[in-house]
């Protein structure tokens, strides 16, 4: 089976968003939930500074704290490593927003317009709240699945798809010759905030 | 609308959990107080029915609020499948056991049950043990919380169970206060001494949990702000701990009678019991996530800038 994971190459990123939008076009999530998130830092003191994007998303921990924390048992990982929600049986304690030291999950009570001063849904926004509440749903914890759906039909995650730079790349981390385990091989691909034990499976190219 | 980003406020906790772990450290503390005041002797009496009449109660009230939080609440039949792992399904273990043993405490006083029965002096040592393992809970559940690195301190639970006992026996004070008669006079008296004592060992606690927390950069950002909020310093440090200390080491250093007691007892425990809120949401509401790095490079998030003050052109259409 295999074991998903991503490498995303900072010294490529030079955060445009396509993530972002790709993101939420394929996954219809409401205003307000950006599983896959672009984020501007900055580094040192002038002149020696550098200006950095960050993209993230659930890291889809090797050990996971919000499967740890989840009460219900509706947070658990696949067999291919995707860490997932069961919405059926999650309560909305909310626990795993807080027990994700990534910022990766959000709930949301209700999926509202885009549109400000109380307006109705827009037609498109009606089918998008529709295709949430099949997929995700209110009141309930939801989370990146590194695009699930589309892996079964052979396809990346969209997220890895709309990425113009090439930043991205999805594939098996168990398999040592696909091009995620050689990247990480061969550039020294990093986690975020290892020291929390969270054993990521996303990896990051160093920018320098 | 903004993504999530490092060092960012947590906003899904708030007063609704608070008033939770607020309900559910007074329902505990009262127990353990009356409890205790059970094996004192008579003089202590009315203070033991008091407690046992607020802890179930309590418990229930605050275990509604944890309901109305929850975003699918008919779910909450599940809560308790992970007692492995999880903290929130210990604590419904945890809060089930120990609402059933005050229930039975409460039950067995008032068939007329003493403390040379056994079975109440069973009943008392087990409701003792699962109010402590509650008060404790309800600060062990912040700290498994591994992205609010504010919260995962050791201090933590210590604060909750010596806050929990605080408001606790703050909460028996008000009803001995309210419900008892001219006789009740001399309990209040050592009540407040206790008081006294308990809220000194909380100014310690909470003393402790912040240096703690200004030591390290993750835990700062929290720390910081919480000082920088006036709910908190005026709410809780000078409402809710300074004021009753004061009130309390003056009721129980006069002997006998004491004009107005009563009413002194009334504001302290009121006040008392007003910071104990205050410092449960507090502590949520400031909780933090940590700062992200990747092999040393700290990720520093650019502060937004502020928006542009409406000038001529750009006002907004009416």
């Amino acid at each position: 089976m295999a074991r998903y994971g991503m490498v995303i190459d900072l010294k490529r990123c030079y955060g445009c968003y396509a993530c972002s939008m790709s993101c939420k076009v394929k996954n219809h999530t409401p205003p307000g939930v950006f599983w896959a998130r672009v984020l501007k830092g900055e580094e040192g003191t002038f002149p020696n500074t550098v200006r950095q994007a960050l993209p993230v998303l659930c890291m889809q921990c090797d050990d996971p704290s919000c499967v740890e924390v989840c009460p219900t048992g509706a947070t658990f990982m696949q067999e291919d490593g995707i860490v997932v929600v069961n919405k059926d049986t999650c309560m909305g304690c909310k626990s795993c927003l807080m027990g994700c030291p990534y910022g990766a999950r959000y709930s949301v009570e209700s999926w509202e317009s885009y549109f400000p001063d109380g307006l109705p849904l827009s037609e498109y926004e009606e089918f998008a709240k529709q295709q949430w509440e099949e997929t995700s749903g209110c009141g309930v914890a939801t989370k990146c699945d590194f695009c699930k759906d589309r892996l079964g039909t052979g396809k990346d995650p969209a997220c890895v798809e709309a990425c113009p730079a090439n930043a991205r790349t999805f594939g098996d981390l168990d398999d040592l010759d696909s091009e995620v385990s050689i990247l990480i091989r061969r550039h020294r691909g990093q986690q975020l905030n290892p020291e929390l034990g969270n054993n990521p499976k996303v990896y990051y190219l160093m920018p320098r | 609308m903004d993504p999530k980003v490092n060092g960012q406020l947590q906003t899904e906790w708030g007063w609704l959990v608070a008033i939770y772990l607020f309900l559910g450290g007074v329902g505990a503390g009262a127990y353990t107080i009356a409890a205790i005041n059970g094996f004192m002797g008579e003089s202590l009496e009315f203070s033991t029915i008091v407690g046992l009449w607020i802890s179930f109660p309590a418990l229930m009230i605050g275990s509604a609020f944890l309901m109305a939080d929850l975003g699918s609440p008919a779910r909450a039949i599940y809560a308790g499948m992970k007692p492995k792992t999880s903290w929130i399904a210990r604590g419904f273990w945890i809060i089930s056991i120990f609402m059933v043993l005050s229930f039975f405490h409460l039950l067995l006083h008032r068939s007329g049950s003493t403390t040379a029965d056994t079975s109440l002096v069973v009943i008392s040592v087990l409701g003792i043990i699962f109010a402590v393992l509650t008060m404790a809970y309800t600060g062990v559940l912040l700290g498994a919380s591994k992205g609010i690195p504010f919260w995962r301190s050791g201090v933590v639970p210590v604060v909750f169970v010596v806050s929990a006992l605080v408001t606790g026996h703050f909460m028996i004070m008000l009803g001995v206060a309210v419900f008892g008669e001219s006789a009740a006079v001399e309990t209040l008296r050592v009540m407040a001494i206790e008081a006294a004592i308990l809220v000194a060992l909380e100014v310690l606690a909470i003393f402790f949990f912040l240096q703690a927390a200004f030591k390290t950069p993750d835990t700062r950002e929290s720390a910081s702000r919480i000082l920088r909020k006036r709910l908190f310093v005026v709410g809780y440090f000078l409402l809710g701990l300074g004021i009753p200390l004061v009130l309390m080491v003056y009721i129980g250093r006069t002997d006998g009678a004491l004009d107005g007691g009563p009413t002194l007892v009334m504001v302290g425990a009121l006040l008392g019991l007003i910071g104990g809120l205050i410092l449960r949401q507090a502590i949520l509401v400031c909780g933090a996530l940590p700062t992200w790095n990747i092999a040393g490079f700290k990720f520093r998030r650019i502060a937004r800038p502020k928006e542009p003050k409406p000038a001529m052109g750009m006002l907004p259409p009416h």
